[in-house]
C-alpha cells in the first residue's frame, strides 16, 4: 500500500516529501529508519490498518482525540509536578496518540536478545560479588570493576535468591540508520515508565478501538501480576504468605504516580522509608495494629538512600538497618544493591564479551560502539571527532552531563573537551545515531519524530519480557533526547501477535 | 492492617473534606444573606465567621470580600482552597489505597478550584460555583462510599468527617446558644433559617417540627436527633460505631482509650434531657468540642503514632 496523497494515491520517494493528509501537511522522514514509510515511500506491512484509519481523520478530529488523550491523563493524575517560587504547577508527560507498531518477528529478536542480556549481566553481578573469575581471566578490567562508583562493596559475598541481582530492568533500544535495533542502555538500577506504558495502552484503546482490535496486539495488562509473582519468587521457602511492599522516596519524586500505580495494581502496601523500622535484623513496617514483618521491598529508592547506617548517612529516605536485615537474609531488596555497576556505561562497552563469557553464545542485540576516554588512544579519537559523537558522563543519566557532538556549537565542544581532559575516565563516546523516526501528532500536523523503545524485563526463577514497552519520543524537530526530564514525550507501543501478517 | 501513615492520610481527607464543605455551606448561606441588605445579614455574617474561628469584630462590611477569602485564600488556613488542597495531597500520598472513582472526583474537583479562571466563574456565578463544590464533595462520598472496601480505611475516612462535622456544628451551636451568645438573640426568622442552612438542616427540621422555627428546637434538633446526619449525636454515634469496630481488629489493644471517649460521648447525647440542663446548653456544647479533641488525640495515640517500645516483638 502506497501513502495516500489529498487526491490521488502517488509513490513518492524521500525526496519528495510523502503528503499524508489532505492538510498542507508534509511528512518527511529525512534519513532516519522510520518506522512508518518504507525509504521509497510505501507503508510498512504493519502499519498498513493504521496508516487508512490516520487518513480517515480530520485534523480537526485528530485534535480533538489528542486533547481528550490528555484530559484524561490529567484527571488521573499521571503527572509530574513542577516546582516554582510561587505555586507548584503539575504537567502530563506529553503523550501521542498514534501508537508505534512493532512485527512479530522482531519483537522474537527483541525478547531473545533482552532475555540473553539479563541472564549474562545477572551472572557477571553474581561473579564479580563472588569470585570475580571474570576478572582474573582478564576479560573484564579489574580497576574499571571494582573502581566503579556503582560498585558496592557491602555486597561481596552475599546470598541472593536465585542469584538473580536484577529483577526489574528496562533496557533502551533504539534503531540504526538500516532498520536495526540495538541495546544503548540496560538500565539495572530503578528503571520507571512501565506505568506509561500502561496508561498509554488504556488510552490507545480508546482512541483507535477499531484497529486495535482487528491488530491482534499482545496484551501488558498482566503486568503488575507478573512482577508480584516474580517479587514472592524470591521469598525463602519457610515465609509461605509473603508481605511484598513497594518502597518509595515519596510524594515529591517525580515517578511517584508510577510507585503509587504498581503497588495499587499490586495490592501491595505503598511504604516510604519512615514507615518502616528495622529490630533485630527484622523488617517491620508501622500499621494501625501494631508492626508487621516485610519480606520483600520492591524499592524505588536509589541504593545510596535505602539505608543511613550503610550507604549515604544523610539519607532521609531510607530505613536505618535495612541492609543488616537483608545481609542476614530477613528480607528481600529488589533490585538488589550494587546492580549499578553492570549498566556503568564503561562497564557497558565490555557486555558483548561479558555475554560471550558466560553464556558462550553470540549476542543477539548489536550495542553502540563505545569509545572509553579512560583509554588514551580511544581519547585522542573522540577529541579529534568531537563533532561526529555523543559524549555521556558515566555516572550521569536522564540526558544530563551530556553532549551531542553535531548539533553543539563550536564553543559549546571546546568547553565539553576541557572537561573530558580533566576527568577522562568519567567519559564515554558513541558515534551519533540518528534514532528511528515515527508519526507524531504536533501543532496539529503529522510529523517525523525521533523515537526509542524501553521494553521491561522481569527476572525471578524465569525471565519475562513484557510484550510492549514504552516509546519514548523526542518531542523537538530533529532532536535526538527522548529523556522526559528534558522535554520527551511518549507513545504507546503495539507488539503484534505472531502469525500476524497485515491486519 | 494498614500503614499508619495510611491511616493517618484518609483521616485527614475526611476531616478537609468536610472542613471545604461545611465553609463551602457557610460562604454560600452569608452571600444569599447580604443579598437583603438589614440587620440580619450582619447577624448571619457575624455568627458564621465567629463558629469558625473568624474575628467578629472586624466584620463591619460583610459579604464578598469576606467569602472570596473563605474560599481561595491560600493563606486562610481554613479556607476551601487550603482545604481542598490538602484533601487531595493526602489522597496522593495515599494513591494506592483509595479507589480511582474517589480519586478522580477529588483531583478533578482541586483542579477546577486552584484553576486561573476560578475566580472569574466565583465572581460571575458565586452561589452555582459554591454549590458545584457542595455536590462534587457529595459525590466524593458517594463515591467512597459506593466503591471503596467499607474496611478500616473507609472507617479512618469516615471517622474523619464525623469528628470534623461534630466540632464544626457543635462550634456553630456554641455561638448560637452558647454562653457567649447572649449578646446574638437568635429570634429574627431569617437568621434562624440561615442557621439552620448553614448545618444543612433545613428542609429535615421543618419536616419535623413545621415552619414554625423555635431556638429550643433548633438546637434540639441540631444537638439530639437519632436520624439527621448533621445532628451531634447523629456524628457521635457514628464515631463510635466505627471505633469500636477498628479496635476488634487490634491484637496489641487494650487502653480501649478512643473507644471509651467516643462511647461517652456518644451515650451522653443519647440520653440527655434538655430539662437537666439547666444552665443552658454552653456546658454541653463545649464538653463536645473538647471531647472530640480528646478523641482525636486518642486515635492518634492507638493507631497511629504509638510508642514503639509496647508493640516491638519480644
Amino acid at each position: 500500500m502506497k501513502a495516500v496523497g489529498s487526491s490521488a494515491n502517488v509513490a513518492q520517494t524521500q525526496n519528495s516529501p510523502t503528503s499524508l493528509f489532505p492538510a498542507d501537511a508534509f511528512y518527511s522522514p529525512g534519513r532516519s529508519y522510520d518506522e512508518m514509510f518504507a525509504a521509497d515511500g510505501a507503508v510498512r506491512d504493519h502499519y498498513a490498518a493504521l496508516q487508512a484509519r490516520m487518513t480517515t481523520l480530520s485534523p480537526t478530529e485528530l485534535a480533538d482525540r489528542q486533547r481528550t488523550l490528555e484530559h484524561s491523563f490529567l484527571l488521573q493524575g499521571i503527572t509530574f509536578t513542577v516546582y516554582g517560587a510561587e505555586a507548584t504547577t503539575e504537567r502530563i508527560i506529553p503523550t501521542d496518540l498514534f501508537p508505534r507498531i512493532i512485527p512479530a518477528a522482531e519483537w522474537a529478536k527483541i525478547e531473545a536478545g533482552l532475555t540473553q542480556r539479563v541472564k549474562a549481566l545477572n551472572l557477571f553481578l553474581t561473579d564479580i560479588y563472588g569470585e570475580q573469575k571474570i576478572l582474573a581471566d582478564g576479560v573484564a578490567p579489574r580497576e574499571l570493576i571494582l573502581g566503579a562508583p556503582s560498585y558496592r562493596r557491602e555486597m561481596r559475598g552475599l546470598f541472593v535468591p536465585h542469584n538473580t541481582y536484577v529483577n526489574v530492568s528496562g533496557a533502551d533500544l533504539i534503531r540504526d540508520e538500516a532498520g536495526e535495533f540495538a541495546v544503548l542502555e540496560d538500565n539495572l538500577r530503578v528503571p520507571s515508565g512501565v506505568s506509561y506504558m500502561l496508561a498509554n495502552r488504556e488510552a490507545a484503546k480508546r482512541t483507535f478501538p477499531g484497529t486495535y482490535r482487528t491488530a491482534n496486539v499482545r496484551p501488558v495488562e498482566r503486568y503488575p501480576d507478573l512482577l508480584l509473582a516474580t517479587l514472592k519468587s524470591l521469598v525463602a521457602d519457610w515465609r509461605p504468605n509473603p508481605q511484598v511492599v513497594v518502597m518509595t522516596p515519596g510524594v515529591y519524586n517525580s515517578a511517584y504516580y508510577e510507585h503509587a500505580y504498581l503497588a495499587r495494581l499490586m495490592g501491595t502496601p505503598l511504604v516510604e522509608g519512615r514507615d518502616l523500622l528495622v529490630h533485630d535484623n527484622m523488617v517491620y513496617m508501622r500499621t494501625t495494629v501494631g508492626l508487621r514483618r516485610v519480606d520483600v521491598i520492591y524499592r524505588r529508592v536509589d541504593d545510596d538512600f535505602i539505608d543511613p547506617l550503610t550507604f549515604r548517612r544523610d539519607s532521609g529516605l531510607g530505613s536505618a538497618g535495612l541492609f543488616n536485615a537483608y545481609r542476614a537474609g530477613n528480607v528481600v531488596i529488589a533490585n538488589a544493591p550494587g546492580t549499578g555497576v553492570a549498566d556503568d556505561k564503561a562497564v557497558y562497552a565490555y557486555t558483548p564479551e561479558i555475554i560471550r563469557y558466560y553464556l558462550s553464545e553470540e549476542p543477539i542485540l548489536p550495542i553502540i560502539e563505545t569509545f572509553l576516554c579512560r583509554e588514551p588512544k580511544q581519547l585522542s579519537h573522540v577529541l579529534a571527532n568531537l563533532d561526529k559523537f555523543v559524549v555521556k558522563a558515566v555516572g550521569a543519566s536522564g540526558g544530563y552531563g551530556m553532549l551531542v557532538g553535531p548539533h553543539a556549537t563550536a564553543a559549546e565542544r571546546a568547553e565539553f573537551a576541557d572537561r573530558i581532559k580533566a576527568d577522562p575516565e568519567n567519559y564515554i563516546a558513541q558515534p551519533t545515531i540518528q534514532l528511528s523516526t515515527a508519526p507524531c501528532l504536533v501543532d496539529g500536523r503529522i510529523e517525523p519524530r525521533h523515537i526509542d523503545l524501553r521494553p521491561f524485563v522481569l527476572a525471578g526463577q524465569r525471565v519475562v519480557v513484557t510484550p510492549g514497552a514504552l516509546t519514548r519520543v523526542a518531542l523537538k524537530r530533529g532532536s535526538l533526547v527522548v529523556n522526559s526530564s528534558q522535554g520527551g514525550g511518549s507513545k504507546d507501543t503495539w507488539v503484534l501477535a505472531e502469525g500476524n501478517v497485515a491486519p | 492492617m494498614m500503614l499508619a501513615r495510611v491511616a493517618d492520610s484518609l483521616y485527614w481527607i475526611g476531616r478537609y473534606v468536610e472542613r471545604a464543605e461545611h465553609i463551602s455551606r457557610l460562604s454560600d448561606v452569608m452571600l444569599t444573606a447580604t443579598l437583603d441588605q438589614n440587620d440580619a445579614a450582619v447577624v448571619v455574617a457575624q455568627v458564621a465567621l465567629a463558629s469558625i474561628g473568624g474575628d467578629e469584630d472586624e466584620i463591619e462590611g460583610v459579604g464578598y470580600d469576606a467569602v472570596h477569602s473563605l474560599v481561595f485564600e491560600r493563606d486562610n488556613q481554613g479556607s476551601v482552597g487550603t482545604s481542598l488542597a490538602r484533601a487531595r495531597e493526602n489522597a496522593r500520598q495515599v494513591r494506592d489505597q483509595i479507589t480511582t472513582e474517589m480519586w478522580e472526583r477529588l483531583n478533578m474537583l482541586y483542579l477546577r478550584v486552584t484553576d486561573p479562571r476560578a475566580e472569574d466563574a466565583f465572581n460571575s456565578h458565586s452561589s452555582a460555583f459554591l454549590n458545584e463544590i457542595i455536590a462534587d464533595l457529595h459525590l466524593f462520598k458517594g463515591a467512597a462510599d459506593a466503591t471503596m472496601s467499607h474496611g478500616e480505611g473507609w472507617r479512618f475516612l469516615l471517622l474523619g468527617v464525623y469528628l470534623e462535622r461534630a466540632q464544626l456544628i457543635a462550634r456553630l451551636l456554641e455561638v448560637c446558644f452558647g454562653d457567649r451568645a447572649a449578646a446574638k438573640p437568635l429570634n429574627d426568622y431569617r437568621t434562624q433559617m440561615s442557621v439552620l442552612r448553614m448545618a444543612c438542616a433545613l428542609e429535615p427540621y421543618l419536616r419535623i417540627y413545621t415552619a414554625e422555627i423555635q431556638p429550643q428546637r433548633m438546637l434540639e434538633f441540631l444537638l439530639f436527633d437519632e436520624d439527621f446526619p448533621r445532628s451531634i449525636r447523629f456524628s457521635t454515634e457514628r464515631i463510635e460505631e466505627h471505633l469500636t469496630s477498628l479496635a476488634r481488629r487490634d491484637q496489641y489493644y487494650e487502653g480501649a482509650e478512643p473507644d471509651r471517649l467516643a462511647a461517652r460521648l456518644s451515650a451522653r447525647l443519647k440520653f440527655a434531657d434538655m430539662d437537666d440542663e439547666a444552665q443552658g446548653a454552653g456546658p454541653l456544647l463545649a464538653a463536645v468540642v473538647s471531647e472530640c479533641s480528646r478523641i482525636h488525640h486518642a486515635i492518634y495515640e492507638t493507631f497511629v503514632a504509638y510508642p514503639l517500645e509496647e508493640r516491638l516483638p519480644a
